[in-house]
């Protein structure tokens, strides 16, 4: 086998990385709010997993020290080499946005709200990035000659949604640790973090993170519709179904039923709609949260897994 | 000029001395393998195989047939390992060979899993991807390639594509039959000819090979168009509820 799980932890990672920072800024414009604290989350969260991931690719490559020859070429043809180049224009985005959110308490008034537009801005270039590098992690799979991946036009659009809904899943782990060190007694962390948030209780309202819980169950709704359409599709030709039955029937089904289907899919959407309607102070209601988010990113991870593999089978 | 391989698996009785041919001028290493209760060896191509003859048992209108086909880069002039490549290290001569740059490739995988014919593969010493050359340091110095050379039933002959293939089309009339002609359109032309005597599949190659990059554009908006419904449905029917949260607003920090 060609790629190994270096790549397909990457593809899970980047995924997650892009998709939590669409997810907060839609959050941000459907909701109407100013506060742009989730963004911030997003971004501090994205940039680490993703630089993390591409290390990972580095290290995958037959001679890791040439990887720079990626540099030489914009190819559009490959999209290996336009990955290469979104995920550069994204994180130098990401990291300019964090600059700005630092800077923003150290300098004037005008100075901070001049900052804070440009944020605004790269922001909204970015969503066009983020976009693309998640839509990347599928397309780099589906222009290949490989059946599972080449043999319908869905890869990238599974992979989107599960990058979505890994990206909110991460951001409600990640805005849960924080609200638990803010509540407890580990002073130096948390004022490491009011650093890094520039605010003095920096939390998140609990009622956000059952708005995002119910969110990812909408993504997933939908990543389960776009997934029987990925199946059907793959069935409806030789080398497709024998392509899929390696992941429905074959070495890889366990993985896929149980990893994918029920991990990523059903048992987070079942958790998820135990806690409608009910208050985000509720008994129980968080640790659902925590579960079905968990399911969520274990079972993207593991979908990255069956997909790159089987498709190598 | 554009050049190429000519195969005519009806003259190649499966002496494999094009494998060895191979192996001996590209300086390849020999592969352990096993009794696999065939004399198809090795069972692939690899990094180290450029170049081997693959064996089909089958019965056709009744009678049991043994019948043999040449695997190797069919360097084709619409190459998707070339396309895919990220560093521009895979370029095509004026003959029309697909060569991967030793120097400069990275050793991604991209061809390996780009290519439709399963040709180049990651070699674990070198760090790069390779692949039958046609013998490009031969065959610019006015020698044929290996395996030609060596070919001792003349199924393998190189030359002038061109001519190449007028020879094809004699013989596979001469043929009659199912007699297949393999190469001159596919993927725009391939540079290694095939003389078949039935039709592709039979001898396991593909009949309508895809360039990886046809559907490319296809790919991305499927990817784009993606990520734009699903931040765009799923967030504004649970948030568009602003009546009911206040989203962050009891933090003190954040933009203002
Ligand atoms: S057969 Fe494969 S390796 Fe050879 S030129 Fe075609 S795509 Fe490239
Ligand atoms: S392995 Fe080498 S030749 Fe193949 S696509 Fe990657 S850089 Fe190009």
């Amino acid at each position: 086998m060609t790629w190994t799980a270096l790549i397909w932890i990457y593809l899970w990672l980047a995924g997650m990385a892009g998709g939590a920072f669409l997810a907060a800024k839609a959050v941000g414009r459907f909701s109407g709010s100013k506060d742009d604290s989730l963004l911030r989350l997003a971004t501090w969260l994205g940039l680490p997993l993703a630089i993390l991931g591409v290390l990972l690719l580095i290290f995958e490559l037959g001679t890791p020290l040439w990887f720079w020859h990626l540099f030489t070429q914009f190819d559009f043809t490959s999209p290996m080499s336009m990955g290469t180049w979104i995920l550069i224009v994204w994180v130098i985005l990401g990291v300019t946005m964090l600059a700005t959110w630092w800077l923003e308490g150290k300098v004037s008034q005008e100075a901070a709200a001049s900052l804070a537009s440009l944020r605004k801005l790269i922001s909204r270039i970015n969503i066009f990035f983020s976009a693309a590098l998640i839509a990347y992690t599928g397309v780099l799979l589906a222009v290949s000659s490989q059946s599972l991946w080449a043999g319908t036009i869905l890869l990238p659009a599974l992979f989107v949604v599960s990058a979505v809904s890994t990206g909110v899943a991460a951001l409600v782990l990640a805005a849960l640790g924080l609200n638990a060190i803010a509540d407890s007694g580990m002073a130096e962390i948390k004022l490491a973090i009011n650093q890094i948030f520039g605010s003095t209780e920096w939390k998140t309202p609990k009622e956000m993170i059952v708005r995002l819980a119910e969110a990812d169950a909408a993504v997933i709704v939908l990543e389960i519709a776009v997934m029987i359409g990925y199946v059907i599709w793959l069935a409806t030709s030789t080398a497709g179904s024998d392509a899929l039955g390696v992941i429905t029937t074959g070495s890889m089904a366990a993985p896929f039923w149980v990893g994918v289907v029920l991990l990523a899919l059903l048992i987070p959407f079942g958790l998820d709609l135990t806690i409608r309607n009910k208050a985000a102070e509720a008994k129980g209601v968080m640790m659902t949260i925590v579960t079905s988010s968990l399911c969520v990113i274990v079972g993207g991870l593991i979908l990255r897994w069956v997909i790159t593999s089987g498709g190598q089978l | 000029m554009a050049e190429a391989i000519l195969y005519d698996s009806t003259k190649c009785t499966a002496c494999r001395a094009c494998q060895v041919a191979c192996k001996q001028w590209n300086e390849l290493e020999a592969e352990e393998t096993t009794n696999r209760g065939t004399y198809e060896n090795p069972p692939e191509l690899s990094a180290s195989t450029w170049n081997k003859i693959k064996f089909t048992e089958l019965e056709l209108n009744g009678e049991f047939k043994w019948i043999f086909t040449r695997l190797a880069c069919m360097h084709c002039e619409e190459a998707s390992c070339q396309n895919v490549c990220p560093t521009g290290a895979i370029s095509k001569t004026d003959e029309g060979f697909v060569l991967i740059d030793q120097k400069w490739c990275i050793g991604c995988g991209y061809c390996v899993q780009a290519c439709p014919y399963e040709v180049p593969h990651k070699d674990e010493h070198t760090g790069t991807a390779r692949k039958c050359t046609s013998c490009a340091d031969r065959t610019s110095n006015d020698l044929k390639p290996a395996c030609v050379t060596t070919c001792p039933t003349g199924a393998l002959t190189y030359g002038d594509r061109s001519s190449l293939l007028s020879d094809a089309e004699q013989r596979v009339a001469a043929l009659g039959g199912s007699a297949t002609l393999y190469g001159e359109n596919e993927l725009g032309g391939l540079h290694a000819l095939y003389i078949l005597e039935d039709s592709p599949e039979v001898y396991g190659l593909p009949a309508e090979p895809q360039v990886a990059t046809k559907n490319s554009i296809g790919q991305w908006l499927s990817g784009l168009i993606t990520a734009g419904l699903i931040t765009a449905l799923p967030f504004w029917f649970i948030f568009r509820r602003k009546d009911q949260i206040a989203v962050g607003d009891a933090n003190e920090g954040g933009a203002k």
